[in-house]
């Protein structure tokens, strides 16, 4: 199955998306490293591939960005194609796509989220093997095992937009305490109908929790 | 053992003024078994232009075939001799084609210009090229003959000075090394001609 | 022999199969020249400089004194080359020349995102084989830019970058002085002391500083710009007297140009 291959360019990774009425929340820590050495600790791992989609990268480095790539080519020729923008749903699809057929080269663990006209907010999950699947919110990366229980406890549906940018908040900044391939600055993006707002958290005002 | 090891090589070449030097040993053997005293290494591609090959014999062979091919179509397609500079390019790319299956040879090129200007160049086995302006060496005794030149060698050499000069850092280099000797051969390029010259070395 | 005259595109497989066997059989497969290699690039207030040492080795030897590692890709654009020294000179020559057509069919500059999709998607392909990891500095119509690019085909940009065995010691000097609008001077003083550090700490990186400064309109391409490592000149001379070394003059040999070996009229 895959795995990284030596001297390969790892993710580490802490990403995660939240969906709420109108719109979703995604973020995602910035640390890129090669072994232990921190490669990037600014990367921008919330990667545009259409006007109101965006995806959280997770895994190789190279495999990620290609995959990412190919769907933004594919879903700029669907609007081209369509005259109207694609919806996440044929976004996610493209992704699980690639990450099935490829499954046996490919390191890359994503998560789809976005806004179209017919669902509003939605959040798509394609872990490791290349399945799809639909979520209300979703974590992924090596950080995440640090947050299952901490997410599970705070989430609830039909949180307002500024509650679930403190989730994101406090979820990722806790996995970046505890997880040593996350870290760096907390990267935000707000996607609603009108537009797409980006945050970033510095490491030195990451929300307040236990340090000993 | 690396397959660099199998047949045992030591090629040197170095740039003097207005001529250039290229020498080499003369052993083939299997391994610890030397089976031929007189094998060729360097060989001429033009009457200003000499390759020299070490690594592993039956490519050497081959690669000497295709350059000698490749000289010949040149000539043919572009009615001149090829120049050194391209030849390095030639078979730089011939080497790198092979990226994922290499042959195992290390080419030094030595060569005079259209201005009678000295020019060398050696490879790695997938045609990584390298111009330096002194000397270039390769084979089994390669960290040897780089201890020679580096202490030896000296720029604007005359033809003479230039032969005592990599004559002695060949054969020097190669007491020390198991694997090359048994005599050797020096041509010296200059713009009167090819000089050529064995080398009488220790037989064991 | 018509096959052979053909042009054809491509890496050639035909020796992998005797070199596996020849592996098989205990004999190690030779390695290539690597540039141990410290290279760098910063963006400053008018545009990039892009730095490299000089050494490349091959295992313990210095195979190189004074390579060049900082590449032309197009005449606004440099790239610098860590890794296997092979396949940094030939991707880089081969994405040049593709640069080349694609502005003669444009008819504008390449961009230097244009030649970064190609880098990453050429190594890619390739899943790390090509062991080519580069910086890529230069100027087109968006501005200054700047990408490293992993042998994997990864992408990374950003205001200040190192690569190579001697990146950390690189890094540590851009990490305590870099800062946004440096001055032309202050930039390449900057590059100078990061290669530096990785030519005095790093045992894979040596000899000379290259620096490229790339503009609007103006690359300045500086050859050997801090030499630290000047060989201190040889007091005596070991030249030996004419007549020192026995030999027996032979002919030469026929070449392959010759009309006894070939006729080529």
């Amino acid at each position: 199955m895959a795995a990284l291959k030596p001297g390969e360019v790892d993710l580490g990774t802490t990403i995660m998306a939240v969906s709420f009425d109108g719109g979703v929340v995604i973020g995602a820590d910035s640390r890129t490293s090669t072994g232990t050495y921190v490669a990037n600790r600014v990367t921008d791992k919330l990667t545009k591939v259409d006007e109101r989609i965006y995806c959280c990268r997770s895994g190789s480095a190279a495999d990620t960005q290609a995959v990412a790539d190919i769907v933004k080519y594919h879903l700029d020729l669907y609007s081209a194609e369509h005259g109207e923008m694609p919806t996440v749903k044929v976004a996610s699809s493209l992704f699980q796509e690639l990450c099935y057929h490829n499954k046996n080269n490919l390191m890359a663990s994503i998560i789809v989220a976005g806004w179209d006209k017919q669902n509003g907010g939605s959040v798509y999950e394609v872990p490791l093997g290349g399945s799809l699947h639909k979520r209300d919110f979703s974590i992924a990366g090596s950080g995440s095992s640090y947050i299952y229980g901490y997410c599970d406890k705070v989430f609830r549906p039909n949180m307002s937009k500024e509650e679930c940018i403190e989730f994101v908040k406090n979820s990722v900044g806790l996995a970046i305490t505890r997880d040593g391939s996350s870290g760096g600055v907390i990267r935000i993006a707000v996607i609603t109908e009108d537009g797409v707002e980006r945050q970033v958290v510095y490491g030195n005002q990451l929300p307040l929790q236990y340090t000993g | 053992m690396s397959i660099m090891q199998y047949n045992g090589s030591a090629v040197v070449a170095m740039t003097g003024k207005n001529c250039v030097a290229i020498a080499a040993d003369k052993r083939l053997g299997q391994r610890a078994l030397t089976v031929d005293m007189g094998f060729d290494k360097v060989f001429p591609m033009t009457n200003r232009l000499y390759v020299g090959l070490a690594g592993l014999a039956t490519d050497v062979k081959t690669l000497h075939d295709r350059f000698r091919m490749h000289v010949n179509l040149y000539k043919h397609r572009e009615e001149r001799t090829i120049a050194p500079k391209t030849f390095a390019h030639m078979v730089s790319h011939m080497l790198y084609e092979r990226r994922f299956g290499p042959y195992f040879v290390e080419p030094v090129i030595a060569g005079l210009d259209d201005n009678q200007q000295p020019f060398i160049c050696n490879m790695d086995l997938i045609g990584c090229p390298n111009f330096p302006n002194d000397f270039v060496v390769c084979g089994t005794a390669d960290e040897n003959l780089f201890g020679m030149c580096e202490s030896l060698w000296e720029p604007d050499l005359g033809p003479e000075e230039l032969f005592e000069t990599i004559s002695q850092a060949l054969l020097n280099a190669v007491d020390r090394d198991a694997m090359s000797g048994w005599g050797a051969i020096v041509h010296i390029l200059t713009p009167d001609g090819v000089i050529t010259r064995e080398l009488k070395g220790r037989m064991d | 022999m018509a096959p052979l005259l053909e042009p054809n595109a491509g890496f050639k497989f035909d020796n992998a199969k005797r070199n596996q066997l020849l592996s098989d059989k205990g004999y190690m497969v030779p390695t290539a020249t690597k540039t141990g290699t410290t290279i760098v690039g910063l963006i400053y207030k008018d545009g990039v400089v892009l730095g490299a040492d000089t050494r490349a080795t091959n295992g313990s030897i210095v195979a190189d004194k004074n390579c060049r590692k900082i590449h032309y890709l197009a005449p606004n654009m440099y790239c610098c080359g860590a890794g296997t020294a092979a396949d940094t000179d030939f991707t880089t020559s081969m994405i040049s020349s593709q640069l080349a057509l694609h502005s003669l069919n444009t008819g504008r500059d390449a961009r230097v995102v244009t030649a970064m999709t190609m880098l990453k998607q050429y190594l890619f392909r390739y899943q790390g084989h090509i062991g080519a990891a580069l910086v890529l500095g230069g100027y087109d119509v968006m501005g200054p830019h700047l990408f490293t690019i992993y042998p994997h085909g990864s992408t990374d940009k950003l205001p200040y970058v190192t690569m190579g065995s001697g990146s950390l010691a690189a890094m540590s000097v851009f990490e305590s002085s870099w800062r946004p609008e440096l001055s032309r001077e202050e930039a390449v003083e900057m590059v100078k002391d990061a290669i530096e550090a990785g030519i005095f700490n790093d045992l894979g990186s040596g000899s000379n500083v290259d620096v490229c400064i790339i503009t609007k309109d103006n690359v300045e391409y500086i050859r050997g710009y801090s030499q630290p490592n000047e060989r201190v000149p040889k007091e005596q001379s070991y030249r030996f007297a004419p007549g020192t070394t026995e030999f027996i003059a032979t002919a030469p040999a026929a070449t392959a140009n010759d009309a006894a070996a070939m006729d080529v009229s």
